[in-house]
């Protein structure tokens, strides 16, 4: 009687989560699985299907254009997720003072990650407008340069542009997860240390650094995957520009794609995937080992 | 003393820093989309107020955007509800039932929140056109509740974490089936919680483009951020002043939630990504 | 408890299938003509669906896409792959017609030319109806408005130093630039005699094709590519020196220099010869203009006499194969190749028709007294090779073209470089 009762609960278990496997299965894992085979075809508009094994991987290989939107994409992780973890954390640690203007600030903060980024890269496109953007303005004024910069129409000033639009919208989600982490930390250590004579700097090196690690992990892997696979601000914003210097992996699979070509696309995708999946593993294998640790 | 003074006085700057840094490109773009040229810096030109640029976006046919709009909300709304109500039961079975292979469900759909979108896309697209369901609200639906369903799943089940289970072992003990035990005690008592997910999930439902530009083709379907990304190519002008009142309509329902429930999604976005 | 999980069930599924269903649905028996967004153009079309309309009592609904080429294609690529049945008729650059044409997305239209007041394929230019136009033995599209690259160059500045005309070969147009800058020089110190698009886009492979001429330009038969040649190579080398050598060109040619760019460069009054599309010159002659009254058109320069050979632009009508009012379609796209439709065309927005028959038309000889001669450029204006995947071809010639006109890789370099990419392309597309 017991163990009938406990297989049913277990297919009810089972049942609870049936509707959540089956989309994820449906419209997550079986595109990704349908992608990887389709990465092994020649697929274009004007062709008929062929089985090509790994010939668009060996194109991939020795395409400059796919070189190059790999580099870009490297690139710009590298210089926009520290950019945005330092940006968070002080954010961050503004917000986690008491004071009366707390909620607003909060709620100021949290604008540029509600924005579409959509919006934000139209945005940032009038702001390194030539000839009348703010850009140019602020940059004049100040008196930086001695005329306008032509920010999207070099490879130097589009990246940098890009750059900028995404640690404006993400370094709010980094500092949210900044807060969470301080909250945590317990008041006491702080008392502890104050009575021990330690001074703002060594409060803030000895005790809100080594406590913020866990979530610094969480943020950096959030953060790093989220700038691999960045599109929207891209396309947006340079659509690629000057001459696909700016091209991610994201939007050089989207091109592949609405040029007609499938297949290519699929195999850059995949590439893209591959990438994501083995940080996320590691983010698990990671988290894993922290909680080991702890 | 005098070190306090000095950190309150840098709080004060770095926190008016952060607000015209966060703040500052919303309100050039909104002072563009009110000003009558969108040079309005440059030495000679001046900033004049006018509403025709709000006017031309909401009246102009050819430019579809109040369909756009709808059809974002019709989206949001249907992905928010549709991911929430498949994610609730799942929470319920991870932080109740004793399953095994329930962490394994958590850390493979966390692993699925990771996985980039275009390698998703083209396999959608096939399926969609297979269906005949490109450029139908279903072919942003149904990829939609997917995408959103992990971060439902680990707020959801965070908040249900949180109540405690004594209250539902007492409805399951006066005869309650798990699932009425779900929707009659854990819900109410998680309401809170249920929102700020609902919610997220809609802003982030709002705010996705990849999938609307490629599941969709015109006005009928399309979503408001394909629209803005799609409003007027490079070559020659862009109506700098027509662009800009388009973001500053889209952007006010988002703007409008996040400052009325900014405690509820910073609670939320907390919960998700912070695991206990 | 099961009765209400079922009847959980059956409000999921029906709550999904009214989410299906709300999508506002297109209506039967209208035709979606997709066009291009810039707003004059835009309130042209509707000037023409109202007449169409008017005329027949079809509704035509028009479809506003980017004004970006590229954003354009999308546009049309997206729909068409998905087969559905919107837009019906569409405007389609010449560089991806191929593309279109191969892969059988449109609806052929030899059945339909010559009958019930569609013109006959005598009406257009030939020579690009049988190229460009046809596919397989068939006529797929039709010419609506077409463009080729001229040479523009001041009258004024060429009297002023006893020179005789337009230059009619390459050697002559380097010496004329030479005299005029060095003279003009003197009172304007930004002076270059010759501005032509050289940044890394697709209008550079246009005008790469153009300083090659007919015996030059790039082939690809029997799926082997010919791109490093001789000639290619005389004229990727002219092109590097007239910005660097001889210094003719300004020196942000091949860093920013595309339609717009060259345009104002000519008309604030820094050069001496424009190369550009026909779009240009109402513009030259507008109110404003710097340079009204003192422009002239002329036939691109060859490398002998009488050879030079313009590039091929412009936009053509096809109607989707996956239609749903193909009947309507097939009479909207004759109205809009009607000699009255493509005269007004002419008048309103100043674009060139694709009908031969309209560059007669009196009205329009009197606004534009050079319109025989954009039509004789235009019979022997010159497609971009027709190949479905051109586009690639030509992302990859555009880089290396690009490289050796900023010097950091030579010509020949550059040439083989691109021939065997080319090739690794045109092999896994056979």
């Amino acid at each position: 009687m017991g163990e009938d009762r406990s297989f049913r609960d277990l297919l009810r278990g089972y049942s609870f989560i049936a509707p959540l496997v089956a989309i994820l299965l449906a419209f997550v894992f079986v595109p990704v699985v349908g992608t990887c085979i389709d990465s092994l075809y020649r697929e274009v508009t004007f062709l008929p299907r062929a089985f090509i094994g790994l010939g668009n991987y060996q194109s991939l290989a020795s395409d400059p254009g796919f070189r190059q939107s790999l580099r870009f994409t490297v690139l710009f992780v590298l210089a926009s997720v520290p950019l945005e973890l330092v940006l968070g954390l002080s954010f961050a640690l503004l917000l986690h003072r008491p004071s009366p203007a707390r909620g607003a600030l909060r709620a100021c903060v949290l604008i540029p990650w509600a924005v579409p980024a959509a919006v934000s890269g139209k945005v940032f496109e009038l702001i390194c407008n030539f000839q009348y953007g703010l850009a140019n303005y602020l940059v004049q004024r100040i008196g930086l340069t001695d005329g306008p910069v032509n920010w999207l129409g070099s490879t130097g000033g589009a990246f940098f542009a890009l750059v900028a639009g995404d640690v404006w919208k993400t370094a709010p989600f980094v500092a949210i997860l900044f807060l969470a982490g301080l909250s945590a930390i317990p008041e006491d250590l702080y008392r502890q240390a104050a009575v021990d004579r330690a001074g703002p700097v060594q409060r803030f090196a000895r005790i809100t650094l080594p406590l913020l690690r866990p979530v610094f992990v969480v943020a950096l892997l959030f953060r790093t995957i989220d700038a691999l696979r960045v599109f929207d601000l891209v396309f947006v914003l340079t659509r690629g520009g000057p001459g696909g210097s700016t091209t991610s992996l994201s939007l050089y699979g989207y091109d592949a794609f609405t040029g007609g070509d499938f297949g290519y696309g699929s195999a850059v995708s995949v590439v893209l995937f591959l990438i994501a999946f083995t940080l996320s593993v590691a983010y698990v294998r990671i988290g894993r080992f922290g909680r080991e640790l702890s | 003393m005098n070190g306090e003074r000095r950190i309150g006085m840098l709080h004060l700057a770095g926190a008016v820093a952060m607000t015209i840094f966060c703040l500052g490109p919303i309100v050039y773009m909104a002072l563009t989309a009110m000003s009558h040229r969108p040079d309005f810096l440059a030495p000679g030109a001046g900033f004049a107020f006018t509403a025709a640029h709000f006017l031309e976006v909401l009246r102009t046919e050819s430019l579809h955007f109040p369909e756009y709009f709808r059809n974002s909300l019709v989206v949001s709304g249907f992905s928010a509800a549709f991911s929430v109500s498949v994610a609730a039961p799942a929470a319920y079975a991870v932080t109740r039932l004793a399953i095994p292979g329930r962490v394994a469900v958590l850390f493979a759909v966390l692993a699925v929140s990771m996985f980039p979108q275009v390698s998703l896309v083209s396999y959608l697209f096939k399926l969609m056109s297979a269906m005949g369901w490109i450029n139908t609200y279903a072919a942003l639906v149904l990829p939609y509740t997917a995408w959103i369903l992990p971060l439902s799943l680990w707020i959801l089940t965070s908040y249900f974490s949180r109540v405690p289970r004594d209250i539902d072992r007492a409805a399951l003990v006066d005869g309650c089936g798990p699932l009425e035990a779900l929707w009659k005690v854990i819900v109410p008592v998680a309401a809170p919680g249920i929102f700020s997910t609902a919610l997220l999930a809609f802003i982030f439902a709002f705010n996705e483009l990849l999938f609307a530009l490629m599941l969709t083709t015109d006005h009928r379907a399309r979503t408001i951020p394909a629209g803005i990304a799609l409003f007027e190519g490079l070559h020659g002008e862009t109506p700098w002043g027509a662009v800009m009142a388009a973001a500053t309509l889209t952007v006010v329902p988002v703007v409008a939630l996040t400052l009325v429930f900014q405690r509820r999604i910073i609670q939320g976005l907390t919960r998700g990504a912070v695991k206990e | 408890m099961r009765s209400r999980a079922f009847s959980l069930a059956l409000c999921a599924v029906s709550a999904f299938l009214a989410c299906v269903a709300a999508t506002p649905p297109s209506r039967a028996g209208t035709v979606t003509f997709a066009v291009g967004g810039a707003p004059a153009e835009f309130a042209y079309w509707e000037r023409v669906v109202r007449k169409f309309e008017g005329k027949t009592g079809i509704r035509v609904e028009l479809l506003r896409q980017p004004t970006d080429t590229g954003l354009r294609r999308q546009g049309l690529t997206v729909p068409l792959q998905a087969r559905i049945s919107s837009p019906d008729v569409f405007l389609m650059d010449v560089a991806w017609l191929a593309q279109f044409a191969a892969s059988g997305w449109l609806e052929p239209l030899s059945p339909h030319l010559g009958k019930e007041g569609c013109a006959g394929k005598e009406a257009f230019f030939l020579r690009m109806i049988d190229t460009v136009d046809t596919y397989e033995g068939g006529v797929v599209a039709l010419p609506v408005y077409v463009d080729g690259g001229l040479l523009y160059y001041r009258k004024d500045l060429l009297g002023k130093y006893g020179l005789p005309g337009p230059p009619r070969t390459w050697d002559e147009l380097l010496r004329y630039s030479e005299t005029v800058q060095r003279g003009e020089r003197r009172s304007r110190p930004g002076f270059y005699a010759f501005a032509w698009q050289g940044a890394q886009y697709e209008g550079l492979v246009c005008d790469f094709l153009e300083f090659a001429g007919p015996t030059g330009g790039f082939r690809v038969e029997n799926g082997e590519v010919t791109v490093d040649t001789p000639q290619n190579r005389k004229a990727l080398r002219f092109m590097r020196d007239l910005i660097g050598k001889y210094g003719v060109s300004p020196p942000n040619t091949y860093t920013e220099m595309r339609e717009e760019e060259v345009r104002s460069f000519f008309q604030e009054g820094y050069a001496l010869f424009e190369r550009n599309w026909p779009y240009a010159w109402p513009l030259h002659e507008g109110r404003d203009s710097p340079v009204r009254g003192k422009t002239g058109i002329a036939a691109l320069p060859g490398w002998s006499q009488g050879e030079g050979a313009a590039c091929l632009g412009g936009w053509h009508a096809g109607i989707s194969r996956f239609s749903d009012a193909k009947p309507e379609s097939v009479k909207f796209l004759c109205y809009l190749t009607s000699y009255e439709t493509q005269r007004d065309l002419a008048l309103h927005l100043g674009w060139n028709p694709g009908r031969r028959d309209v560059y007669a038309a009196p009205e329009l000889l009197a606004k534009n007294p050079h319109l025989p001669a954009l039509r004789a450029v235009f019979e022997n204006a010159r497609p971009r090779p027709l190949l479905p995947y051109y586009s690639r071809l030509s992302e990859i010639l555009q880089r290396h073209l690009s490289a050796a006109l900023a010097g950091t890789s030579t010509p020949e370099e550059a040439l083989s470089a691109a021939g065997r990419e080319m090739q690794a392309v045109v092999t896994r597309y056979r």
